[in-house]
């Protein structure tokens, strides 16, 4: 390890209601690999999008080679030599590899752009980080594996000095990854500064030098990655007071029947294999971090996107789900991530959302019975309390826990027997958390069922009687709320097979 | 303003449909003034004329703008039903009732193979009714040899059609029958897309299609019926067109398109689908057949409205966009 | 795509087949069968004259084509080059006839109309953010109205080939003797050559590609996108006056109000010619080729017996067929 290269010091960022980033610190030096590491939410991307200029810091002082800088967007940062290797490519893939990494400082002959000069440029570029890749390649012909290499060797064609890899082995294939490896401790010889952010604490452990801990937009501390277990990191990274009683024993009945039955799901890489059950009156958690699979997982499962096997049995039954319409059939029902795009139709109101998935029951003859929508829609939202002037209301107008309430109600009105939350308390503020954790119990209570998809801990160890955790597409750890304890979930969260 | 903004009446109806309607009462009148003869009833019934036919075609279109697409076909598929309908009807001596049930057919035809296209291809839905317009129009005059088609008068044998459109009194007055059948569909239009699972769906679904299917809901079902719903009207033009115009030519037709789809986004339907209203496009349609009586009326040359069509078409659309823009 | 990078099969992984495209081949191979077909058919067919009026039908709506396909390639459209090519052959011709201008000017007048409405196309959605279909729909429908209002509502006939204003006629088609030329047919290549190299190895075709592979990433490499894809409507634009000018040179007049439907004649052969819709992709060459699949159909379905109606009828039916395939195509890649 050489000198420093990057100070991050005492930097603070609030957002209305959020303080992202609490006084966080970090530290990089030339030839080193930093991991920066934390759960979900933890602030690793705040403060790299504070650190390229694409937020402004509130507080705290950014010292890079050793003067301070401030940067007004990530072209300034790219110039100055900080690239981000985002997780999600920004590729032009109707272009050549070559034309992409050299796209808007093209090299040209008089008026005319040089493409065989590019590729030769690139050709060297490659063999100098021992890529194999061919540069007049369209871009969308290759892996996703590659054009991460790509991304990777445009950034160093800008002269960076530092290079930040937001969760780069999240899609790659294992030989990618280890060519990934190879390329950065080439990176590192060439005493370049590497932030890697990744979950993955094998990966932690085999490639960099020290790690950074965050936590609920706090710093924790840093480590030298030898001189450290595992164990050290996992603790630092859980280590979060829960103030919420977490539950500590499973309220289904021993001898539940069980409702939904998955055996064997693929859909991608995403969906590996997975199995589980969900029996009746029983909070199933599904915890992991991000780009675990569970939301796709559940997609699959409900039909969203077409699965390449696995069986499903509803009630003993065995059950054929091609789209959403059968799952509905089936009294399953879906409560996306996303509430804008995938749960309601912002633009409609209360009741015309409330009735969106049961509008049969809700016919007189032809026309639709508005009186008896706008009861139904009324009935829910006073059960639900969610806050609105009225069923008229556009749904538009109303807070994410509102609208949140108005997506809990559609499945309510259609009386589905399993419900899939998928993340049902992200963006809502803590009072309306609470309320639907209360609705979620009492559903249950009914008899419901239902499988919650969940990226914060404390929720999943509140709310669950029973923990399935993904990991990379692939089911890794099945408890009971019993022995189900923060570190145990993270090392099954974590574990790479 | 606020208050009549607030007003029962005015929120019922909607402000911007209200300010539309000042907009055609004040058009009359400065034409009115502008030019002396325009006060005339024959001047009225020749708007109304121009008016029929468009109104029925942007009331179909409307639905499948609620749906976020286009249809760039109706105008030439009026007049493809026209003349297939006509050509039969005095050609080959079918009886008159068949060859309106045919007329409508064929409309229904086109909104179905574009329904299809769109819905359950997905193809881009202008491009498609461009490709099917070209098949209307090539459709009409080969099936007529190029031929022009004219509809019997009134008085002649299978002329009773017209009552649909117009009706002569003893004393020699027309009555307008053909508005009170435009206004009766319209409120027909206006119940499907309000108080239908079918006006529902498509309004949802122009929304936020993708929300809609996760719901449950057959999306390609309903989408595809609103182009059908759409064909279907425009059949239904095609014999309001013939009760006012009597003589059909083939290859023609694609300025209606623009017509009606003007009629449409001026009366509040907008391009990015979800919100559509059928007493805006009727308003809008009324404005666009005005515009056009009171160019004639003040002698200017026809061009001119297809100039201030296009034009209102692309401020109203920006109006739309901006409007969009500003509330995300 | 993933492990499959190298697929294909002998046919398509041949270097001379992967320079020139599979699809072009095809459209080839589609215009020889489609060229045979009518020679089989009617033996009138098989005339030289036939040649040169296959040409003649190509001219203005490759020149149309040429530019739309700008336009496609951004995963726009422009719906407005049909009657905005007959208003600049109108406004271009009236100023040589009825005000007395040398033909020159009346060429040069074209084009800088055909320019204007390229500019409008580009302020509306570019800069106004308008859907491009929407946006030259109603350039379109001005197009059509401003050119018979400029010229008072007259059909306009440029000059005659017999009188010396004339020659601009010989650009097109050059008669020695009792011989015609194709000489059209030169400049439509050479145009070609100019608009693909322009595409392909300029810098401003290279963005205007990027902007329809990624408009968000390509403003992220700090790409003046709006800049850019106003130039694709401009450029466009510039090929309409320049077809107004081929169409009044084939035809013996120019109608007001009409035009409307020539661009999708155009807008099929870019198609045809492998142009993606949702843009990205696109070649000059294949935009040609599009267009003559396009052109015979026009000159050759007369010799079977199937009149003006059955042009229709097939150009709604290829261009159905075309977007189908693309849309598969595309499909397929996602």
């Amino acid at each position: 390890m050489g000198e420093v290269i990057l100070t991050m010091n005492g930097i603070d960022k609030s957002f209305p209601g959020v303080h992202a980033l609490d006084h966080v610190n970090l530290e990089v030096r030339k030839g080193e690999v930093h991991a920066l590491m934390g759960e979900n939410g933890a602030g690793k991307s705040t403060l790299m999008k504070v650190l390229t200029g694409i937020y402004t810091k509130d507080e705290g002082t950014i010292t890079y080679e050793g003067k301070e800088v401030e940067f007004a967007n990530p072209r300034e940062a790219q110039a100055a030599g900080i690239v981000i290797v985002h997780q999600e490519l920004n590729m032009l893939n109707h272009l050549t590899v070559a034309q992409n990494i050299f796209i808007g400082r093209e090299m040209m002959s008089g008026k005319l752009i040089n493409d065989k000069k590019m590729n030769e440029e690139a050709k060297k570029l490659f063999h100098k980080l021992n890529i194999d890749i061919d540069p007049t390649e369209k871009m969308g012909k290759l892996t996703v594996g590659k054009q991460q290499m790509c991304e990777i060797a445009k950034a160093i064609s800008h002269d960076a000095k530092v290079i930040i890899f937001d969760e780069p082995s999240a899609a790659l294939t294992e030989a990618e990854i280890d060519e990934l490896f190879k390329i950065i401790r080439d990176l590192r010889e060439k005493q370049l500064g590497i932030v890697y952010i990744s979950h993955r604490m094998d990966e932690i452990k085999v490639i960099t030098d020290r790690v950074t801990v965050m936590r609920d937009g706090g710093y924790v501390g840093t480590l030298i990655t030898e001189d450290s277990t595992k164990d050290d990191i996992i603790n630092m990274m859980v280590g979060r007071v829960i103030y919420e009683e977490p539950k500590t024993k499973s309220n289904v009945a021993p001898d539940a029947p069980v409702i939904l039955k998955v055996e064997n799901l693929n859909a991608g890489k995403m969906v590996q294999d997975v199995s589980f059950e969900l029996h009746k009156g029983e909070i199933l958690g599904f915890s992991g971090l991000m780009g675990a699979g569970r939301t796709e997982t559940a997609r699959a499962l409900f039909g969203a996107d077409p699965k390449e096997s696995g069986d499903i049995y509803v009630n003993g039954k065995k059950v054929d789900i091609k789209n959403p319409m059968d799952a509905v059939k089936h009294g399953i029902g879906y409560l996306s991530e996303d509430r804008k795009q995938f749960g309601i139709v912002v633009q409609k109101s209360v009741a015309e959302n409330s009735t969106m998935a049961s509008l049969d029951n809700y016919m007189n003859g032809i026309f639709i019975n508005k009186k008896k929508e706008a009861e139904v829609a009324k009935k829910y939202v006073e059960s639900l309390s969610t806050k609105t002037p009225s069923v008229d209301q556009l749904v538009v107008n109303l807070s994410g826990g509102n609208q949140q309430k108005v997506v809990i109600a559609k499945w309510l009105v259609r009386d589905c027997d399993i419900l899939i939350f998928d993340e049902p308390t992200r963006g809502i503020d803590v009072g309306a958390k609470s309320e639907i954790y209360h609705l979620m119990n009492e559903l249950v209570a009914e008899g419901k069922s239902i499988i919650m998809i969940s990226s914060e801990m404390s929720e999943i160890l509140r709310m669950s009687d029973r923990i399935v955790v993904m990991c990379e597409g692939k089911k890794t750890g099945e408890m009971s709320i019993s022995e189900a304890t923060q570190e145990n979930i993270m090392h099954a969260a974590t574990l790479r097979n | 303003m606020e208050k009549i903004k607030n007003n029962a009446l005015v929120k019922k109806v909607g402000f911007n449909r209200v300010v539309l309607f000042c907009v055609l009462i004040l058009m009359y009148i400065v034409f009115a003034i502008l030019s002396p003869t325009f006060l005339s009833y024959n001047r009225i019934l020749s708007a109304l004329n121009y008016a029929y036919f468009l109104g029925f075609l942007a009331l179909g279109v409307t639905f499948v703008i609620a749906t976020g697409g286009i249809d760039f076909s109706i105008g030439p598929v009026m007049f493809c039903a026209a003349l297939i309908s006509g050509s039969l009807l005095t050609k080959s001596g079918v009886p008159l009732a068949v060859c309106l049930i045919i007329s409508i057919l064929v409309g229904t035809v086109f909104g179905v193979i574009n329904g299809y296209l769109v819905a359950y291809w997905n193809m881009p839905s202008f491009i498609t009714s461009m490709a099917s317009m070209m098949l209307a129009k090539g459709v009409g005059s080969a099936f007529t040899k190029t031929q022009s088609v004219s509809w019997p008068q009134s008085s002649q044998e299978n002329g009773g059609f017209r009552v649909l459109v117009k009706v002569m009194t003893g004393s020699g007055t027309q009555i307008p029958t053909g508005l009170i059948f435009l206004l009766v569909v319209a409120v027909i239009c206006a119940i499907i897309l309000n108080k239908t699972k079918i006006g529902r769906y498509i309004l949802c679904l122009g929304s936020n299609k993708e929300a809609v299917r996760l719901s449950g809901v057959n999306v390609k079902k309903w989408e595809m019926l609103a182009y059908v719903i759409c064909g279907t009207l425009a059949g239904v033009a095609s014999i309001v067109y013939v009760g006012a115009y009597t003589t059909v030519q083939p290859g023609l037709g694609d300025t209606f398109n623009n017509d009606a789809i003007a009629g449409c986004v001026m009366g509040g339907t907008s391009m990015a689908g979800g919100v559509a209203s059928i007493s805006g496009t009727v308003i809008g349609v009324m404005i666009i057949a005005l515009l056009q009586e009171g160019i004639l009326a003040m002698g200017f040359q026809k061009d001119w409205q297809y100039v201030i069509t296009g034009l209102i078409v692309l401020a109203a659309v920006y109006a739309d966009v901006r409007s969009r823009k500003r509330k995300n | 795509m993933g492990k499959n990078e190298k697929k294909g099969n002998v046919f398509t992984n041949n270097p001379l087949v992967r320079a020139i495209g599979t699809q072009k081949i095809v459209v080839v191979l589609v215009i020889i069968l489609l060229a045979l077909l009518f020679s089989i058919m009617s033996p009138s067919f098989r005339k030289y004259a036939t040649v040169v009026s296959i040409f003649d039908y190509s001219y203005y709506i490759s020149f149309m084509a040429i530019g739309v396909t700008f336009a496609l390639i951004t995963g726009g459209v422009d719906l407005s080059i049909g009657t905005g090519m007959i208003a600049s052959g109108l406004v271009g011709g009236y100023l040589i006839t009825h005000q007395g201008m040398p033909v020159i000017v009346g060429m040069l007048a074209s084009i800088v109309l055909g320019l204007l409405f390229g500019l409008f196309n580009a302020l509306l959605i570019a800069v106004l953010d308008l859907p491009p279909f929407i946006g030259t729909l109603g350039t379109m429908m001005v197009a059509r109205g401003l050119g018979s209002i400029l010229t008072g509502g007259m059909s306009i006939t440029w000059p005659a080939a017999s009188v010396p204003q004339g020659w601009f006629r010989s650009i097109f088609k050059l008669t020695i003797g009792n011989v015609k030329f194709p000489l059209g047919f030169i400049i439509v290549i050479l145009v070609v050559i100019i608009m693909s190299t322009f595409l392909n190895r300029s810098r401003p075709g290279r963005y205007i590609i990027a902007i329809g592979s990624n408009k968000e990433a390509t403003r992220l490499s700090g790409i003046n996108v709006v800049k850019w894809q106003s130039l694709a409507y401009i450029i466009s634009g510039l090929f309409t006056g320049i077809a107004g000018i081929a169409y009044a040179a084939t035809f013996q007049a120019v109608a007001p109000g009409t035009g409307a439907g020539l661009e999708l004649d155009a807008i099929a052969g870019a198609i045809i010619g492998g142009t993606s819709m949702t843009g990205g992709y696109g070649t000059i060459a294949g935009t040609l080729l599009g267009v003559f699949v396009m052109s015979l159909l026009k000159t050759g379905l007369p010799f079977i017996g199937l009149q003006a109606n059955w042009q229709q009828i097939i150009t709604g039916l290829v261009l159905i067929i075309a977007v189908l395939i693309d849309v598969l195509k595309n499909s397929k890649r996602a």
